[in-house]
């Protein structure tokens, strides 16, 4: 081993002239070479022991161990010419130092021994590191040979013997894994394809990545700041000799002919005064005037001029009339409005003489603010309307010509401070029934207003009605799922009696086939008396109030609309076959009101937006009125069965004309808060409808016959006198028959009798 | 089935392109694109609905044709505009690289653009151009004061001085001023060319400043678009009226500060060319000079001579300008041969019915106070024909000094000095010359005759000065003294405030209270009985009898006045349940705009009433 390290020294004596030589390749060899010892110290260490063959790998790795290994085999044989040897490399190393290029060992002439000639001896050839190492073979003798060729089979190529050299087992991943946890150098090795195995990277490799992560020259060698080599400046390095050897072209120095004709031409035009060489500037950037308008106007029309501004009035004077200044509050206000909000730019002010007068600091930006109105601001050609504003309210005849109407109140009788849902008046125009939400109806004359009889039920009187009939009499009151029949007092015998028996005849009729769910009490025509009902009508339990009732024409039947929202709402009944039915099985909405047409058999149902009309002959829908209204709250037809006028909650009052359209004629809206109640004189082109805001509005509604007129609509009065209390004012109002009179009924407790 | 129609591809969403859009379009940048709305006219337009023509969206834009987006891009003023773009790189790349000699020829062939074309299009005949004046006068008169800055430029205030001048002169020479009014914004003119009215604002001589909230550019734009527009419009006018267009200027005058007198008016040399031109001109302005025309100019002129009686005037003085107008009238041959050259031209016909107000100043000779203004002196009194001069300290070129025996007026606005040390010529002269305020001189104009000097002299507290161009039609006019109604009312009121005081008084004392009462009695009562019993009533209460039925009558008077519009207004509100929605709102649009201006009038007039019964009592005290 001495004698290895002996080598070694030679060796690194040799390398010393070779690391100053100019060849790059021997470099990282060299340099490689004394880091992998160092590296490797510990395998070195066991490898010191003698063991060296156990780790073939290692010498695979670098062609220098390999080097030594040879050399350590060679040692026995070689031992007297080591002498020889390391004083030829001696000799070598003077020679070496002479010609540094000389890369093949030099011939020795020596004597030979058998011939006694001279002859031209060469040193053995030494598998040094400097010698091909592409001799050095490889642990699979495959051959230089692309890998990727098998990547696809079980072997990685032949042998020399032309036998499949098999793939080396590699461990599973486990293993891998292992290794990469057991081996601390294992990240540092990469998969050799040519050798099959995993293969620590070297010192250099390393040192490359390195340098490469740290975006340095991979090279360690590689000095970027050497010294310049001039090779061809500086004295004495000039190049005497042409770069090229053809001679100088004729172009070069006879003047061409065609810029001659070029400037010739431009030198004509000059001449000849077709180009201004250096044109007087002042004239052209002066601004030439001349006529713009000699020539004949185009067709087409001039564009619309701007606006002017407003003209001064005397405001804006120096010196205006006193009255103009404005005062502290008014200068103040001024002052604390936003600019754009101004009615004025300005304030006015008083100045004693002109020569006071400053200067109008807001000058430059009203100029400003007119030229931004000019290029940015839309305008639109708008038509000044010149009409007086009266002329657009509409010409209607005087309500002074259209007497007789209601204009004040003559007599207010008082419910005591309850609200009087509804009122009605005897067919003969005489008597008044009201009732209120404590269950108190009273009746009441007309024209004194005196209360003759009252009645108290249990439950709030939703509505009243009288018969239409004149041959009997009596009316109608719905509390709380009943309906009683109520005979008024002092009635002549003989339409007493015709009233009763009507009410509770001595031979009830059949009973239909059908049985209803309503029943039918009555009191005998001997017992009853105009104290208690004689005729007692029980709706279905929980229908609840009924809200509306309303009378056919020939007083026979009776509709109820209750105030309850499931099916069962509308009943119409029979006095004559003391019979109750409904006429809908089932309906869109809830059902708000209904009505008997006047002359067909109609019959309108208003629901919360629209009001249908049905042919209860027929039993089929004719029409589906849509007034607009979110919400009705009232209906009534004319007398005439062809108009129909519709109030709702949201103020609007719609006017039908049956014939026309299905949408409303005219649109009223006038009163402050939700309509109440709406109503048609029966005789009389009245009507008229009252409001939550406590007032009731009269109209003259006159119809024509003809179908090209449109019905006529004035307002006449507005009748004011009920409060209103919680909201809610005038609840329902009631024509008088053939007399223009009205009756109302409030919130606040009072029935009012309006006479002309 | 006709044709499917695809969405946006006519009618609102196709007329109307929004800023972005014609920006991109036009690919200039928003600045050149301002600068090109500006000179050819163009602005946003307002679409019936903006939804539509926005493609659906309701984001706030402004809207312009699409037609007028598609002329501009064949305008040559946005060509030379790209070309100025590219000569600016190349500047700024010739700077950079330090090629002077490049540079500087590069802006020696800056491209410029020219606007001649752009005004012949706006305005096709001439009227139109003189119509739309008003704006651009106004800001040459403004820019002609400013201080030139690194933004404004030396030249161009000198030009926009230049073009006020010309103005100027013009309208001094053709004698067109109509109306003057001085206000606190500045000095308000009207002139009357070719048949239009054109006001111009002019500020007061002070130093501005341009404020920081200002976009120069855009009034510089537009300053460019106005001296083009003024300098065809003044080559036209100088032009027909037979004058040298531009007007020579004298430099040393200029310097030393002679304003307007620095320009001279040259006489064009061949007058037949002009006349010529000007023949043309009638028919071009669409108006023919029949004879009856002529007639019922002649017939006017001497109705205005006639019905204009000048009581201030002296007689002789009047009677010598009548005649002088009539025999110009009768023989136009041998009056002054520039009137008569001028004679069948339209434009001299139309102004000589104002002949004899424009030349109001005629006979009359001015000296200028040192602290009056000169500008605006010098140029009312001089286009109504009057002579002026003016201290040295106001500038040169005046034509005669203040010793002139001639002068009669002295324009002076500086309270009166009692000067004990003068001497008796300057004594003598100051009694001869009359001295006014300023304002008189623009009332005298605005009121078309010679006004009483009495209440304009020298240290008098001037009375108010009204603008000439009045106010809407239902304003509140000052000059309309407070009617006899009007006071009696006043009176009312002044009695009722009393009454009220005394009721307030009366509740300590209670003896007076019957007769109080008695006359609310009477102020109630309505019909004849319940009058009589009033009046027993009062009688009672010890009331005589004078004041009571003064009291019955004011009270009756004030119940009725409240009571019959009421009536009406009842019916009327009645009616207007039966209109429609949208007269509705219509109606409350206009009696809203109606209520507004009668609250300012009666604010108005209040006031009015306020201030003369404060005068009223500082003369009785």
């Amino acid at each position: 081993m001495a004698a290895t390290d002996a080598k070694k020294q030679t060796k690194k004596r040799k390398a010393a002239p070779e690391d100053e030589s100019p060849l790059p390749s021997a470099i990282p060899q060299n340099v490689g070479l004394e880091m992998l010892s160092d590296d490797e110290g510990t395998d070195g260490e066991d490898g010191s022991d003698g063991e060296v063959d156990e780790f073939p790998e290692i010498d695979v790795r670098s062609d220098t161990e390999d080097e030594d290994e040879v050399d350590e085999e060679g040692e026995d044989s070689d031992e007297d010419e080591e002498e020889q040897e390391e004083e030829d490399d001696e000799d070598e190393s003077e020679e070496d130092t002479d010609d540094d290029l000389h890369i093949f060992p030099r011939a020795r002439t020596i004597v030979s021994n058998i011939t006694g000639q001279p002859k031209r001896v060469y040193p053995p050839i030494e598998p040094d590191y400097d010698s091909d190492s592409s001799t050095e073979d490889s642990p699979n003798r495959v051959g230089n040979i692309p890998m990727h060729w098998y990547d696809d089979l079980p072997h990685v190529g032949y042998d020399i013997n032309g036998k499949k050299v098999l793939r080396p087992a590699r461990g599973d991943e486990l293993d891998k894994f292992l290794e990469t946890v057991e081996d601390p150098s294992s990240w540092t090795t990469a998969f050799d394809k040519k050798a099959q195995m995993d293969k620590p990277l070297t010192p250099q490799e390393l040192d490359i990545i390195r340098r490469l992560q740290e975006n340095e020259i991979p090279d360690a060698q590689y000095n970027p700041y050497e010294p310049t080599v001039e090779w061809f400046t500086g004295k004495g390095k000039e190049e005497v000799m042409p770069l090229s050897a053809a001679p100088e072209p004729k172009r070069r120095w006879v003047p061409s002919k065609w810029e001659k004709q070029k400037v010739m031409k431009i030198v004509r035009a000059i001449r000849q005064g077709r180009i201004l060489p250096s044109k007087p500037k002042t004239a052209s950037t002066q601004l030439q005037f001349y006529s713009v308008w000699n020539e004949e106007p185009s067709n087409q029309p001039a564009p619309l001029p701007a606006p002017k501004p407003r003209l001064p009035t005397h405001a804006e004077s120096y010196n205006p009339p006193e009255e103009y200044l404005p005062t502290e509050e008014e200068r103040k206000q001024w002052e604390e409005t936003d600019k754009e909000d101004r009615e004025r730019d300005f304030l006015p002010q008083k100045y004693s003489a002109l020569r006071l007068v400053p200067a109008y600091s807001q000058f430059i930006q009203e100029r400003f603010s007119r030229q931004l109105d000019l290029y940015l601001a839309p305008r639109i050609q708008r038509v000044k309307l010149r009409i007086d504003p009266d002329s657009l309210i509409p010409k209607l005849p005087s309500p002074n010509s259209l007497r007789p109407f209601p204009v004040y109140r003559a007599l207010q009788a008082a419910h005591e401070g309850h609200r009087v849902r509804s009122a009605s008046v005897s067919p003969d125009g005489a008597w008044v029934v009201s009732g209120d939400e404590s269950g108190v109806v009273r009746l009441w004359e007309v024209i004194v207003g005196k209360e003759v009889k009252r009645w108290t039920f249990k439950g709030k009187v939703g509505a009243v009605e009288w018969c239409p009939r004149t041959d009997v009499n009596f009316f109608v009151v719905g509390v709380e799922e009943h309906l009683h029949f109520l005979i008024p007092p002092n009635l002549s015998a003989a339409t007493l009696t015709a009233t009763q028996s009507l009410l509770s005849p001595a031979t009830l009729p059949p009973q239909p086939a059908t049985p209803s769910p309503i029943k039918w009490v009555s009191v005998s025509a001997a017992a009853s008396s105009s104290d208690a009902p004689i005729l007692t009508v029980n709706l279905p339990s929980s229908s609840g109030l009924p809200k509306q009732l309303v009378w056919h024409r020939k007083g026979d039947y009776l509709a109820t609309v209750s105030s309850n929202e499931t099916q069962g709402g509308v009943w119409m009944h029979q006095l004559s076959r003391r019979h109750s039915q409904a006429p809908f099985k089932k309906i869109k909405g809830s059902v708000q009101l209904v009505l008997f047409h006047p002359s067909k058999p109609h019959f309108f149902v208003a629901t919360q937006r629209y009001v249908r009309l049905y042919n209860l002959a027929e039993q089929k829908l004719l029409k589906t009125l849509s007034p607009g209204i979110r919400w009705i709250s009232s209906m009534d037809v004319h007398p005439s069965g062809d108009h129909l006028i519709v109030g709702g909650y949201d103020r609007k009052l719609c006017w039908f004309d049956l014939e026309l359209s299905d949408k409303p004629y005219k649109i009223l809206r006038y009163h402050s808060r939700a309509l109440r109640s709406v109503h048609f004189h029966p005789t009389f082109p009245l009507f008229a409808s009252s409001s939550d805001d406590g007032s009731i509005q009269i109209f003259h509604a006159r119809v024509y016959n003809d179908l090209m007129t449109n019905p006529l609509i004035v307002p006449l009065k507005i009748l004011r006198g009920h409060q209103v209390k919680d909201g809610l004012g005038v609840l329902a109002v009631r024509w008088v028959l053939r007399q223009p009179w009205l009756v109302s009924a409030g919130a606040d407790g009072a029935v009012a009798v309006w006479c002309s | 089935m006709g044709r499917l129609r695809q969405k946006g591809k006519a009618g609102a969403a196709k007329a109307y392109v929004t800023r972005s859009s014609a920006v991109k379009k036009l690919q200039c940048s928003l600045a050149d694109f301002r600068r090109l709305c500006i000179l050819k006219g163009i602005f946003p337009r307002e679409p019936r609905s903006r939804k539509r023509a926005n493609k659906g969206s309701s984001a706030p834009t402004s809207f312009y044709y699409a037609k007028d987006i598609a002329y501009l891009a064949h305008e040559p003023v946005l060509k030379k505009l790209r070309e100025h773009k590219a000569f600016a790189k190349k500047l700024a790349r010739a700077l950079g690289r330090g090629e002077w000699s490049s540079a500087k020829s590069l802006e020696e062939n800056k491209p410029v653009y020219r606007l001649d074309h752009i005004i012949k299009e706006r305005y096709p005949t001439f009227v139109d151009a003189v119509r739309d004046i008003d704006d651009g006068l106004c800001m040459i008169f403004l820019f002609a004061s400013l201080p030139s800055n690194d933004k404004i430029a030396p030249s161009l205030v000198e030009n926009c001085s230049r073009l006020a001048a010309e103005w100027q002169l013009y309208i001094m020479h053709t004698h067109a001023l109509r109306k003057i009014f001085l206000s606190i914004k500045g000095v308000y003119y009207q002139a009357e060319v070719f048949d239009q009215t054109v006001t111009w604002l002019v500020p007061y001589q002070f130093t501005q400043n341009i404020p920081t909230d200002v976009d120069v550019r855009v009034m510089l734009t537009f300053l460019e678009l106005y001296q083009t527009l003024l300098g065809f419009v003044f080559f036209k006018l100088y032009t027909d009226a037979g004058l040298v267009y531009p007007p020579p200027l004298d430099t040393k005058k200029d310097e030393a500060g002679a304003g307007v007198g620095a320009f001279s008016l040259q006489e064009v040399k061949h007058v037949q060319p002009s006349t010529a031109a000007k023949s043309k001109e009638v028919e071009v302005d669409g108006k023919r000079v029949s004879s009856k025309d002529v007639r019922q100019t002649i017939k006017t002129i001497a109705a205005s001579a006639s019905g204009d009686p000048d009581v201030d005037m002296p007689p002789s003085e009047f009677n010598m300008a009548n005649e002088e107008e009539e025999e110009f009238v009768a023989h136009p041959s041998t009056a002054n041969p520039e009137e008569a050259a001028s004679l069948p031209t339209l434009k001299t016909l139309s102004a000589l019915p104002q002949s004899s107000s424009s030349k109001l100043f005629s006979p009359y000779t001015f000296w200028l106070s040192r602290e009056t203004s000169r500008p605006i002196f010098e140029f009312i009194v001089r286009s109504f024909g009057g002579r002026l001069g003016w201290p040295a300290s106001s500038g040169s070129g005046s034509p005669f000094d203040e010793s002139d025996e001639s002068i009669t007026h002295v324009i002076i606005d500086r309270p009166v000095v009692e000067k004990p040390d003068q001497t008796e010529e300057e004594r003598e002269r100051r009694r001869r010359r009359k001295h006014v305020q300023p304002q008189w001189v623009v009332d005298c104009i605005n009121a078309g005759k010679i006004l009483l000097e009495d209440l304009y002299t020298q240290g008098k507290t001037l009375p108010p000065h009204l603008s000439p161009f009045g106010d809407r039609a239902d304003a509140y006019d000052p000059t309309a003294g407070l009617t006899a109604e009007d006071i009696g009312m006043y009176e009312d009121e002044d009695v009722a405030n009393e009454e009220e005081e005394q009721m307030e008084d009366s509740d300590e004392e209670e003896e007076v209270r019957p007769a109080q009462s008695a006359l609310k009695a009477a102020a109630a009562a309505e019909d004849a009985a319940a009058l009589r019993a009033a009046e027993l009533e009062a009688e009672a209460a010890g009331v005589d009898y004078g004041t009571f039925e003064k009291e019955a009558k004011k009270a009756q008077t004030k119940s009725k006045k409240i009571e019959v519009p009421a009536e009406g207004s009842g019916e009327q509100d009645m009616n207007k349940m039966m209109m429609s929605n949208k007269q509705r709102k219509l109606y409350e649009r206009m009696k809203y705009g109606e209520k507004k201006r009668t609250a300012e009038r009666q604010n108005l007039e209040h006031k009015k009433k306020a201030i003369e019964k404060e005068k009223k009592r500082r003369t009785k005290s």
